[in-house]
């Protein structure tokens, strides 16, 4: 970049566009990244709106990739919608018993493939319906799944704030004999990986503590988290010695100083042992594979895995099944994003 | 106070003191309480329990019963154990490249552009999203023929045949690898960037005063200055890669790959312990399983312990 005398009103300009071009590169190189991270859940989506043909490549016509409102709707309205005529019954359908329909059906094809004529993007476009996720939705008990994940989610997240917090106090803010040794068993835990207790914590679970086919199997065992109560230590470990100590002096218990005035101070700490033990709990997949066989019962990434099962070569409907598990929880991380980021780096930095 | 004798009150400060320092035990310990009972109950008895199984024939019905080394003998004489160390050792091939790839990606994103957030954002999805999910949309990625990829590849005519991205006993392996490492990319990115965001502007600056290239920049500034975090991220992502078993799982189905080409030694685990009901043999399984990766999981206790030091 050579400097050339220009006059002060070119110069800004051609700045400006030089920065522009400077960083364009940067732009197609940080799009064509987000590309590769976004399309194959937009894949998926895609395959998820698809109605009776599974196939988006057809031989010699160009891809459908353009999804527009075709038959959208819920229930078993489909019946009266196929009645009069503006929808047609796909293979699989016959099987839906009459007389139980309820909720609407509506055929947007007509008016969109019109307009997409006008364009000249029929070739690339496709009605979109949304029978694929009524049917994941009906067949399958995915709705159950999700309330069973979230209840595991949450009870799993309530109880590691509470026990982490209370453990970490005292390795934090407390001087008692053994302190240092209590602290190093505990991270000394992380060396062990979970799956080297798996079986005998089976054992355990199922048969000693009956806890087979519940919930609570899947919370109890993850009552505690020695990466949190070392994550909340960290956090205590902000809060000056002062704060406590008049605290002390004025009478409060050590049980009501931890409630009313340390909790208040380490909410970024919980917020991210939360986040984190939710995810972790969400996504959870082998666990709850071994303490579940009741159907009811599975949790979201297990009744998931079986979709696969319930639906056999139905493509669409697993799609369906992926976007209803995946959707929420990447909404819940975009809400909570920054923390989620400072808590990140923060744990690594800690 | 004045008429009572100097050594009564020293007794009695003694005894007051004694007294609170049991209360502050008692008080201490029992904050720790809680997480112990879970400790003791879901991990310490299940530690010392493998141990002991790992000597026994169990079936996890019956009473365990002792026949001494024999599950460890019959282990290393097993061709599929062979394998799945084999195979996850293959895995940790991860590692280096998800490094490279994240450390590259977070020097981008640690640009000062304009919706640089957005894009920071975008990619750490990935990450938040389940792995039975994740390898769901890869097996829909890398469905025969109509796929993501083997249908573009198709149409466009670059092969004439579809890829056996699952379907081949050589390339099962290698397409999980791409989804682990397609799923960690955002993940790690977000911890070098957060590294990257303490080295000092200034030390750029000197250097390219002094004439080094981009690259050269990168390589003698960036590197040795965030080198905590590639030894942090080095140490959890070839732990994560040597147990890996939920990518596997669904994306072969359960199976473990076509003739077990994608078998791991977690997956192994489960078979073993779960399917075939052998327990004991399981057991043995996690002990050798942890041993392996003992070296791994040591240097990441260090790491944390380390960064326990540095903030007092």
């Amino acid at each position: 970049m050579t400097a050339v005398s220009l006059n002060a009103a070119r110069l800004r300009r051609g700045k400006r566009l030089r920065r522009w071009f400077a960083n364009t590169g940067w732009y197609v190189l940080l799009i064509s990244f987000a590309l590769v991270t976004v399309v194959p859940f937009l894949w998926t989506a895609l395959m998820s709106v698809r109605p009776n043909s599974a196939n988006i490549f057809r031989q010699g016509r160009p891809p459908e990739i353009i999804p527009y409102p075709g038959l959208i709707g819920w229930g078993y309205g489909q019946n009266e919608a196929r009645r009069d005529g503006s929808y047609t019954a796909l293979p699989w359908d016959s099987s839906l018993p009459e007389g139980t329909r309820y909720g609407w059906w509506r055929d947007f094809t007509p008016i969109f493939s019109e307009w997409f004529k006008s364009v000249g993007l029929d070739q690339f476009a496709f009605p979109a319906t949304t029978i694929n996720y009524y049917r994941v939705w009906t067949d399958v008990n995915l709705p159950r799944y999700f309330v069973n994940s979230f209840i595991v989610a949450v009870s799993v997240v309530f109880l590691q704030l509470l026990t982490c917090s209370l453990a970490a106090y005292p390795l934090s803010k407390m001087r008692f004999r053994g302190r240092d040794a209590v602290f190093y068993l505990i991270l000394s835990t992380l060396i062990f990986p979970e799956q080297l207790t798996l079986i005998p914590t089976f054992i355990i679970s199922v048969n000693i503590l009956g806890l087979a086919n519940t919930l609570q199997g899947l919370i109890i065992p993850f009552g505690t988290n020695a990466f949190g109560i070392f994550l909340l230590r960290q956090t205590y470990q902000s809060i000056p010695d002062e704060l406590i100590e008049a605290a002390r002096i004025d009478g409060a218990s050590e049980i009501g100083i931890w409630w009313r005035i340390l909790l208040p101070l380490i909410r970024p700490g919980l917020a991210t042992l939360a986040i984190f033990s939710f995810i972790g709990s969400w996504n959870s997949f082998l666990w709850p594979l071994l303490m579940i066989r009741q159907e009811q019962l599975y949790t979201l990434p297990v009744g998931l895995a079986f979709l696969e099962g319930a639906f056999t070569g139905n493509l669409r409907t697993v799609a369906a099944g992926i976007m209803v598990a995946t959707v929420p929880i990447i909404i819940v991380f975009l809400m909570f994003q920054r923390q989620f980021v400072r808590g990140l780096s923060g744990a690594v930095k800690g | 106070m004045v008429s009572t004798p100097y050594s009564e009150t020293f007794k009695a400060l003694e005894a007051g003191r004694r007294r609170r320092e049991r209360n502050r035990l008692l008080v201490a310990y029992g904050f720790l309480a809680p997480s112990f009972i879970f400790f003791l109950i879901f991990l310490i008895i299940p530690l010392i329990s493998v141990v002991y199984l790992s000597f026994t024939n169990y079936n996890i019905v019956t009473t365990p019963q002792w026949v001494g080394l024999e599950n460890y003998v019959r282990l290393f004489q097993d061709p599929l154990f062979w394998r799945g160390l084999r195979n996850s050792f293959i895995y940790l091939v991860v590692t280096p490249i998800l490094i490279v790839l994240s450390i590259w990606l977070a020097i981008v994103v640690n640009r000062k552009l304009r919706g640089i957030f957005v894009f920071r954002t975008i990619y750490y999805i990935p990450a938040v999203t389940s792995v039975v999910a994740v390898g769901m949309v890869f097996e829909l990625v890398f469905a025969e023929p109509n796929g993501l990829i083997n249908g573009i590849l198709l149409a466009l005519g670059v092969i004439k045949s579809p890829i056996n991205f699952l379907t081949h006993p050589d390339s099962t392996l290698v397409s999980i690898m791409l989804v682990t490492i397609w799923r960690g990319i955002g993940f790690y990115m977000v911890i070098f960037l957060a590294a990257l965001q303490a080295v000092p502007e200034e030390l750029y600056e000197a250097a390219a005063i002094d004439g080094a290239n981009r690259f050269q920049q990168h390589l003698y500034i960036t590197v040795p200055s965030i080198r905590p975090a590639i030894i942090f991220v080095a140490v959890i992502s070839s732990i994560s890669a040597l147990k890996v078993f939920e990518e596997i799982f669904v994306m072969t189905d359960g199976s473990g790959g076509v003739l077990d080409s994608a078998l791991t030694l977690m997956f192994y685990l489960y078979r073993q312990g779960f399917v075939n009901l052998n327990a004991g043999y399981a057991a043995a399984i996690a002990v050798v399983f942890t041993i392996v990766t003992l070296g791994f999981s040591i240097a990441n206790l260090r790491f944390l312990e380390r960064g326990t030091r540095d903030s007092r």
